[in-house]
């Protein structure tokens, strides 16, 4: 299947050859060493590209692995994007180049290079959710998507960092180090995946996996530049998610071209009799659409009705994020779109929806971690002490503060003001989109009210912090597929910081919109979104 | 409302009661009187008891979750009421752009549970042995031979 498709315009190689053996970071910025200046090529898939070059001989996949983990060594100092780095990387590509050698077949992720977020289980692997209460737990099994990586050949080189238990949106909530974004390094990824994201754009792994609840994979990819593709709840299993919010997180897939996170995402997808809430529904070949620029007509997208979300351009939304989401408007509506804007009346109300759903679902879901089955235990003369200290030691602020609004909106007398009530907003929520989506084939917005902060801006004003997943979370109470991929630069850092546009799907369309942000992103013109030069590492 | 000034922090060892000083709980009781305020007259129609201010310790104790003396030595318990407080208010009832949770009407919707509703993946209700008991052995903190040892039970009234 992956053999049926067209072969790029250009067969550049990845950045990594140019690693090889060097002990400094080179720019990122050239993938090819005969760049023209003023035009630069669409990017390419680097997932196809390492098959392409596996498979003809071209390099082997130790060379691979070695340059990325010279890569990780000398940028890690400064970025910070895993907790954890594998220690059977080499072994594993010895093992794939040893196959093709032999003649063997090998899985389509043969050789690519993978980072996954620490909330999914590996086993053998730390696994923390970048929290005090599971440092050093090991997991006896891989979460379903990391078992499918691996079936299929993928290396999973490490374990990115994140906000702890996926609680918030910058990273910063990590009981274990701030990561910084590749674009500025004194502004944060974004979060709850910001590891994730910045490892992607830092070129640290190809591809990675996150988890987004409210927005987590989507508002990093928007802050570093990447792509971010959440899909329909229920699409992948959840089996080896440390849950958060169970009726709202889904695994997500970073790549920095579409073409990457689409073929990720259909490598995970696919029902789990482990997880009973993935969905029995057919997983469409969407890997093999992407097509190069060669083959697309002059208008592309002709006849594709999209709605741009009026809601999502009020006060609030900084001047720079709402021109590069009007300009890729127009950019779509070059392509063939009828771009027309549409109302979802009850917008607003998401944010607080979101956040007593998933509070309570997390006060449930946390009340696992006591310190008597796995991670850190605080010894006590009582029972329920020991509960007590192992949870308040363990846990960060944050968590703490979630459980505890958890365990208020679900307190007796209360649950119907609260969560019931949030759970029939959610209804009319689905029931808007679905009614958007009737008569738009996706609908846009930005992915985040600004461009990426500087680390410590928001930390302590926690409504701030939440005020930024508004955008977001709507798409995960009605549980759609959405795409984030970089649209534009604002002013910030050395050289501008990246905004991300969101396109929503119907419920399982997947495909559509991978068809639409492929075309968008391969005809879009400019220097390509790649973060500048990492200062120099002696 | 008085807000109950005492808090229950206990360590490993020796196990110790902390009080906290009136003063350092005051300007919180003040800020609790101001949140109160401003959510009676958020909800003239609203059953009143629906919106007393949470309960900081009495939700710690029914979350299993201390502060830890650290926490409480550097005031951060404080700002963990004036948080909780505040995005208890303004995020589940507030009139600011986060949206009106409370003035919504809901009476003939349905509730969701989740996005979608595909019923029916139930699995066969029969055992199934899972190989790497080693493993899981390995994570449990406290394991004496089959048993996973914990501390003595205080039923509390």
């Amino acid at each position: 299947m992956l053999s049926t498709l067209q072969p790029p315009r250009s067969l550049t190689l990845l950045p990594f050859r140019r690693f090889h053996g060097s002990k400094t970071i080179a720019s990122l910025a050239s993938s090819s060493p005969t760049l023209d200046a003023s035009f630069v090529s669409p990017p390419q898939s680097q997932i196809l590209t390492t098959r392409r070059s596996l498979l003809s001989g071209e390099t082997t996949a130790s060379e691979i692995a070695k340059s990325y983990l010279s890569r990780i060594r000398l940028t890690e100092p400064q970025l910070k994007c895993f907790l954890h780095v594998s220690e059977n990387v080499l072994k594993e590509a010895q093992e794939i180049d040893q196959r093709i050698s032999r003649g063997e077949e090998v899985g389509p992720l043969a050789g690519v290079v993978i980072g996954v977020k620490d909330n999914i289980c590996t086993e053998g692997m730390p696994s923390t959710a970048a929290s005090r209460i599971l440092e050093h737990y090991r997991p006896p099994f891989d979460a379903t998507a990391v078992k499918k990586i691996k079936e299929m050949g993928g290396i999973v080189v490490g374990k990115t960092n994140m906000d702890e238990f996926g609680m918030g949106s910058t990273t910063e909530a990590s009981a274990f180090q701030v990561t910084a974004n590749p674009w500025d390094l004194t502004r944060v990824p974004g979060g709850s995946s910001g590891g994730s994201a910045a490892a992607v754009a830092a070129r640290q792994c190809m591809v990675s996996l996150g988890s987004d609840t409210g927005g987590s994979v989507r508002q990093p990819a928007s802050f570093c530049g990447v792509v971010g593709l959440k899909p329909t709840y229920g699409r992948v299993s959840r089996f080896g998610l440390m849950a958060y919010a169970s009726s709202l997180d889904v695994i997500g897939c970073f790549g920095s071209t579409v073409a990457d996170a689409g073929m990720l995402l259909h490598a995970v997808s696919g029902y789990d009799r482990f997880d009973s809430t993935s969905s029995k529904q057919d997983v469409p070949e969407f890997d093999t659409q992407f097509l190069s620029m060669d083959s697309f007509e002059s208008k592309p997208l002709k006849g594709v009705r999209v709605g741009l979300i009026r809601e999502t351009l009020e006060e609030g939304v900084d001047s720079g994020v709402r021109s590069a989401t009007q300009e890729a408007a127009s950019h779509l509506e070059a392509l063939g779109c009828v771009v027309t804007e549409v109302s979802l009346p009850s917008f607003s109300l998401g944010l607080p929806a979101y956040y007593v759903i998933a509070s309570s679902e997390s006060s449930s879901n946390l009340s696992r971690y006591d310190g008597v089955r796995y991670g850190n235990q605080v010894m006590a003369d009582e029972l329920n002490k020991l509960y007590e200290c192992s949870r308040g030691q363990g846990f960060g602020g944050e968590v703490k503060m979630r459980i505890l609004m958890g365990t208020y909106a679900l307190s007796a007398g209360y649950y119907d003001a609260y969560y019931k009530r949030a759970q029939q907003v959610r209804t009319l929520i689905r029931k808007d989109f679905k009614a958007a989506l009737d008569h738009n084939d996706i609908l846009i917005s930005p992915a985040a009210p600004s461009a990426a902060y500087k680390i410590g801006e928001k930390k302590d004003d926690p409504l701030a912090m939440y005020a930024g997943d508004i955008m977001t979370v709507n798409v995960n109470l009605a549980g759609l597929p959405a795409i984030v991929l970089p649209c534009g630069l604002v002013e910030g850092g050395p050289s501008g910081l990246p905004v991300g546009l969101q396109m929503i799907g119907a419920a399982f369309d997947e495909e559509k919109l991978l068809k639409v942000g492929h075309i968008f992103e391969q005809t879009l013109k400019g220097s390509g979104f790649v973060p500048p030069t990492l200062p120099n590492v002696a | 409302m008085a807000t109950r000034a005492l808090l229950a922090v206990v360590t490993a060892s020796p196990p110790r009661m902390i009080q906290i000083k009136a003063s350092t709980f005051s300007s919180s009781l003040k800020f609790q009187r101001h949140i109160t305020t401003l959510a009676r007259s958020f909800s003239s129609d609203t059953n009143p008891s629906v919106l007393q201010p949470p309960d900081v310790s009495r939700l710690a104790e029914t979350a299993r979750i201390s502060l830890t003396p650290s926490e409480v030595l550097r005031n951060v318990e404080l700002r963990f009421v004036k948080s909780l407080t505040a995005i208890v208010f303004v995020v589940l009832v507030g009139k600011c752009r986060f949206g009106q949770l409370q003035q919504v009407d809901v009476s003939s919707v349905e509730p969701a549970i989740r996005a979608e509703m595909e019923g029916g993946n139930l699995r066969e209700d029969a055992p199934e042995t899972f190989e790497n008991r080693e493993s899981i052995r390995a994570s449990i903190p406290s394991f004496d031979e089959v048993y996973l040892k914990v501390p003595k039970v205080l039923n509390k009234e």
